[in-house]
């Protein structure tokens, strides 16, 4: 993979073609060098040459020209994946001085995620949420959040009855609470809404969304039965020193504007053997998160012995995700 | 010419409708018969950034499912452990206590019925163990052998876990809250309080 450190060579490569080393370093140059032909474009994306320019504006141009014309993840090789993470993680500390670890781990063989939300237990103090915003960088300005809770009255299980934007002390007498995100659903609509094929299923059981070829057309939004799914409005909003760094490709590195999100089971913590960000919050031990196909864990535990039900099960989504009372 | 025009219709939509209907019985299996037919012991040693629980524990004196356990430690959590250094055998005065050890100390726990006295879970002699109504002696640390006297409901869940929670890690070497860990056992309610944070509408 070629690195702003070895401009030198490229500008000695001979398949570099000739336009792009005039060595005119102005902007109308380079779009004057980009518009000679496709021919030129293409055979300096493929030797990773970029048209001339000072070393530390053409060592960030080439990045964001390998990052623009990088594969869709899932059709990357894992060497691929971890250059576009090196990537990322360099413009992050080039353009904003940040230095993040961004991971690019595949899926644990053998796993299948699954959830259980114990209404029974749940009594609304939105620790998971504020957990989740932090975990999952998300933007302080629109208040976005994955996990949103209701406070639902006794007897109804539809959170569309509840309240979900109360605010008062907790847990109010005779009425519970319900939190909902996105149910990870194993015959997921959104995956197949989506034209570009940005977002899908990974084989343990999380949906994904590849932010660098999201379009924002948010078919996947309109095709969700749960509203599981955020539109980034703006360029989101983070204090500098809330960012979290650990992070993951396909899970909590910092979306553009414009890209659709949403919760990943902490892709960054999960794969890692680590519980969810709302999980590890959850003050009351309401959240239970395991592998559905380990017979010994939590979560088959819940399934098996307790009264568990699923949201809008007659869509036939088969959501991850269970609602389970004591 | 018109009848066997017919006749290739017929044929395709019978054709058509078998196809369907195959369809149909494949999608009757879910992934939940392949969650059901799991049924091999998961093997977390190929998770390998599972790092040790960096806080105390001890080995479980019960096994959940999954078989030997183990939880966080309590001693360390309380603050004038070990409670031999006061009560040695010599006179405490209550005046001296309230002052200054357990003046802070409220009991709100089984107020259903007539209220818990403090002998109800500590040992009446030695005071480094808790007692359970058998006249056992129970370590701070498996606090749960006495809880689980009363709330065997949540114990049972507690050992398979769907109540409580693990630590940090979902593989690995399984770590959970002890009772006392989340609750205070005077007070054992989660008082009230304002949530952390407020939803608004998204999008």
């Amino acid at each position: 993979m070629r690195t702003p450190d070895n401009d030198h060579e490229n500008d000695k490569d001979p398949s570099c073609p000739a336009e792009s080393l005039s060595g005119d370093s102005s902007r109308r140059a380079f779009l004057k060098n980009l518009s000679i032909g496709a021919a030129a474009a293409g055979a300096a994306l493929m030797t990773g040459c970029v048209p001339g320019a000072d070393a530390a504006a053409n060592g960030e141009m080439r990045l964001r020209w390998q990052e623009f014309f990088k594969k869709n993840y899932r059709l990357m090789t894992q060497e691929e994946k971890d250059a576009t993470v090196d990537r990322l993680e360099r413009l992050a500390a080039l353009n904003d001085d940040l230095d993040l670890q961004i991971g690019s781990e595949p899926p644990l063989p053998k796993v299948l995620y699954g959830y259980a939300f114990n209404i029974t237990r749940c009594e609304g103090f939105m620790e998971c949420v504020t957990a989740c915003i932090k975990e999952n960088n998300l933007d302080r300005k629109t208040h976005t959040q994955y996990i949103r809770i209701f406070e639902m009255e006794p007897g109804q299980l539809d959170p569309s009855t509840g309240d979900g934007k109360f605010f008062h002390e907790v847990p109010v007498d005779n009425k519970f609470y319900m939190g909902t995100q996105c149910f990870h659903c194993e015959n997921a609509p959104c995956t197949k809404a989506c034209p570009t094929k940005a977002t899908w299923k990974e084989p343990d059981g999380i949906v994904v969304v590849d932010y660098d070829w999201c379009i924002g057309c948010r078919y996947c939004q309109a095709a969700c039965p749960y509203f599981g799914r955020r539109f980034n409005w703006g360029k989101p909003e983070i204090p500098r020193d809330e960012i979290t760094t650990k992070q993951h490709y396909l899970g909590n590195r910092l979306r553009p504007v414009g890209k659709m999100e949403k919760c990943t089971f902490c892709i960054q913590r999960t794969r890692k053997g680590r519980l969810p960000a709302c999980v590890e919050a959850c003050p009351t031990g309401s959240r239970v998160f395991g592998n559905l196909l380990d017979p010994d864990s939590e979560i088959r535990y819940v399934l098996k012995h307790k009264k568990v039900f699923r949201m809008k099960e007659e869509l036939g989504t088969e959501p991850k995700f269970w609602y389970f009372i004591d | 010419m018109k009848t066997m025009s017919y006749n290739t219709i017929a044929v395709l939509l019978v054709a058509l409708m078998l196809a369907i209907a195959g369809q149909g019985s494949a999608s009757d299996t879910t992934f939940l018969d392949t969650v059901k037919a799991a049924t091999d012991k998961y093997d977390g040693r190929g998770v390998q950034q599972v790092q040790q629980v960096v806080q105390p524990t001890v080995l479980a004196k019960e096994e959940g499912q999954s078989g030997p356990f183990r939880v966080l430690a309590r001693k360390q959590e309380i603050g004038r452990f070990v409670c031999s250094s006061c009560h040695d055998g010599k006179t405490v005065l209550a005046q001296n206590a309230t002052n200054l050890t357990h003046g802070d100390v409220v009991v709100r726990h089984g107020q259903e019925g007539s209220g818990l006295a403090c002998v109800d879970c500590h040992h009446p002699e030695d005071r480094d163990f808790l007692e359970d109504k058998k006249g056992n002696k129970i370590d701070y640390d498996h606090s749960y052998q006495l809880c689980g006297q009363c709330h065997f409901r949540q114990k049972r869940d507690w050992l398979g876990g769907a109540h409580g929670k693990r630590v940090e890690y979902w593989a690995g070497d399984r770590v959970v809250f002890n009772c006392t860990t989340c609750h205070n056992p005077h007070a054992p309610r989660f008082a009230k309080r304002f949530p952390a944070t407020y939803s608004v509408p998204t999008n």
